[in-house]
């Protein structure tokens, strides 16, 4: 039979990270190793039980393991972080459009995630980093709820603060230990908390609808052309390859041409935050 | 080159010979509606040609309501389906294939389920003779007689008589192979043909101008300069959200990609029919709904048809075969819905 584009790979849970209190990081290993590029997507699924779309969080330069980040939202996604080392799940992919880093190159890339929203960013981090002389810098700004919500944290701390690299991390409610700043992740977008040759920067976000849409009116705000805000958009992709018509936005599917888009290319389409 | 019967050859004959060794589906009769019914073989006394669409669509052949797509993690099992043919495919579901070939077959990735149903299937189509009152295919740039796409189209005749034409390799071997029961068909034939597909076309046209519909609106910007306008919200009220609408369209496609388990316990994956008017359609698992009330689904549904395929194919994915007016449990007619939105658009 020809290549069946709805069959899985076996893949094993090799590790498991408890990120927050309800978000996981798990580590498989699949039979043969998916290759992918920072914004492709991946199916997991749960044998006999059901599907639902991902992006790796891990690097792309690695591909015998893949990382997943995983926030338990719904039916799947509980089925998942039930999982336990050596178990055995379905991967489909790699799917959707990368990130065009061709176009990224010589420019200061602005990367805003909220909460679970950093996972794709934290793929797309490593592929930057994998050869950062192509990049004017990296400035990297993540907001979660609570200090308890943040993800990576050893990464984000530590890891990730590299020469070029300016990262700044808010939550918009603080503990007794915290730091860091208080408020929405757009506060830490304003003038006096990002300095940024806009004209040379393209600006990569991800996250909740409502944090995307409040930081693309920053963003816009701030100078930034609508043809370089990327967008990861979330929809309900059941195929992944453009067949089953759930992910439509306008004359698009976020599976196929997505998940990643400009803001141009998507603004005049209806309830595109939903 | 046309053909028509041989003295004492029977179109029955003809079609019998033609799918020898095939699994048949034709047309055959309740009350006023006809059936798509499949069978072994072709059998004159159970089999015919309709005068009009079967209530199902081809569709249902080529992109069943529930088709299975492997085992997860196994292996999937796989034999080519056994040869079909489909006698008396009507020029709306012709066109219908148009977008199912686009989504399946055309884009990659392919899927070599529907590619492999496609290919083993030969077309026999068919002229309509007597359209159902609620056809409307001339105002939507469609014909009531197939000029393409098919491998073998008959053109039912006064008298008895019918011409028969070939589209495509398949269908030419196949009519050449029946050399003995067919002649050169006559002028007079392609004559009587002409005139009976005006008639018919006539009909059709003049049921859809009654309607006030014709094949010169432009739909696309009809349904897309409505958006803003309470006709959604007024037709979706008698929307109950059966799903019927998209499930009896030829053209409709999407589907859910579900996952099971069987009766003894092995993991399936099944490409099944979905709908774009339930309310979960497009719910992700946070919550999120970009349509969560019932006339942005239906508006959907029009933007789908009328404004997405007008744009990635340049045809609206309607062909106007009204089977969606018969089976509305809310009443709610695709043709008043058109005329409103060309109104106020």
């Amino acid at each position: 039979m020809k290549h069946n584009p709805y069959a899985a790979l076996p893949a094993t849970v090799e590790n498991i990270i408890v990120e927050t209190s309800n978000i996981t990081t798990f580590t498989f290993r699949p039979e043969e190793p998916i290759p992918f590029k920072a914004g492709q997507f991946v199916e997991l699924s749960i044998p006999g039980f059901g599907e639902a779309p991902f992006t790796p969080s891990s690097s792309p330069a690695v591909n015998d393991v893949m990382d997943i980040t995983i926030m338990r939202v719904g039916a799947v996604t509980e089925r998942i972080h039930a999982l336990s080392k050596g178990d055995t799940v379905g991967i489909r992919g790699p799917l959707g459009q990368p990130y065009p880093l061709d176009k990224f190159k010589g420019k200061e890339i602005l990367i805003v995630g909220g909460g679970v929203g950093l996972a794709p960013l934290r793929a797309l981090f490593f592929a930057l980093a994998e050869e950062m002389d192509h990049y004017k810098k990296i400035i990297l700004r993540y907001g979660a709820r609570s200090p308890g919500d943040i993800v990576y944290r050893n990464d984000v701390a530590t890891a990730w603060g590299k020469p070029k690299v300016d990262l700044m991390l808010s939550v918009d409610k603080g503990d007794e230990g915290w730091k860091g700043n208080i408020g929405v992740v757009t506060t830490i977008l304003e003038k006096n908390k990002l300095s940024i040759n806009i004209q040379n920067s393209v600006a990569v976000v991800c996250g909740p609808p409502i944090m995307m849409k409040f930081a693309t009116i920053k963003l816009l705000e701030r100078g930034y052309a609508p043809e370089n805000i990327y967008l990861s958009m979330e929809k309900n992709m059941s195929c992944g390859i453009g067949k089953c018509g759930h992910c439509r936005i306008g004359p698009y599917y976020a599976c196929k041409d997505g998940p990643v888009f400009t803001y141009d290319r998507i603004k005049d389409e209806p309830r595109i935050w939903d | 080159m046309a053909k028509q019967l041989k003295q004492g050859c029977t179109i029955n004959g003809v079609i019998e010979f033609l799918t020898t060794g095939c699994r048949v589906y034709a047309l055959s009769q309740t009350d006023s509606n006809y059936h798509l019914t499949s069978d072994e073989k072709w059998e004159s006394d159970r089999h015919m040609l309709g005068p009009h669409r079967p209530v199902e669509p081809l569709k249902s052949i080529l992109f069943p309501p529930r088709q299975g797509v492997g085992r997860l993690l196994e292996d999937a099992p796989h034999s080519s389906p056994k040869p079909a043919a489909v006698i008396g495919v009507k020029n709306c579901d012709l066109a219908s294939l148009k977008i199912h070939d686009y989504v399946f077959r055309d884009t990659e990735p392919k899927d070599p389920y529907y590619i492999d149903l496609r290919n083993n299937t030969l077309i026999i189509s068919c002229d309509c003779s007597r359209p159902c009152d609620v056809c409307f295919c001339t105002a939507v740039g469609d014909q009531p007689f197939p000029e393409s796409g098919f491998d073998i189209n008959i053109s039912p005749l006064p008298n008895n008589q019918y011409v028969l034409e070939s589209g495509s390799e398949k269908g030419k071997k196949a009519l050449d192979s029946c050399s003995d029961l067919l002649e050169e068909a006559s002028q007079d034939a392609m004559k009587a043909r002409d005139t009976a597909r005006k008639a018919v076309y006539k009909t059709v046209e003049e049921q859809a101008a009654v309607k006030g519909l014709d094949g010169n609106k432009n739909y696309q910007n009809a349904v897309t300069g409505s958006i803003e306008s309470h006709l959604w919200e007024r037709f979706a009220e008698d929307c109950v959200e059966c799903g019927a609408c998209n499930f009896v369209c030829c053209t409709c496609h999407c589907f859910l990609l579900a996952d099971g388990r069987s009766a003894t316990g092995t993991s399936e994956r099944v490409k099944q029919w979905d709908s774009c008017l339930y309310k979960n359609f497009a719910r992700v698992a946070g919550g999120a709904n970009p349509r969560k009330y019932r006339a942005e689904r239906l508006y959907n549904r029009f933007d789908k048809k009328f404004n997405f395929f007008k744009k990635v194919l340049n045809i609206y994915a309607c062909d106007g075969c009204g089977r969606c007016i018969e089976a509305c449990t809310g009443k709610i007619d695709i043709r008043d819905v058109l005329k409103e939105a060309l109104d106020e658009a």
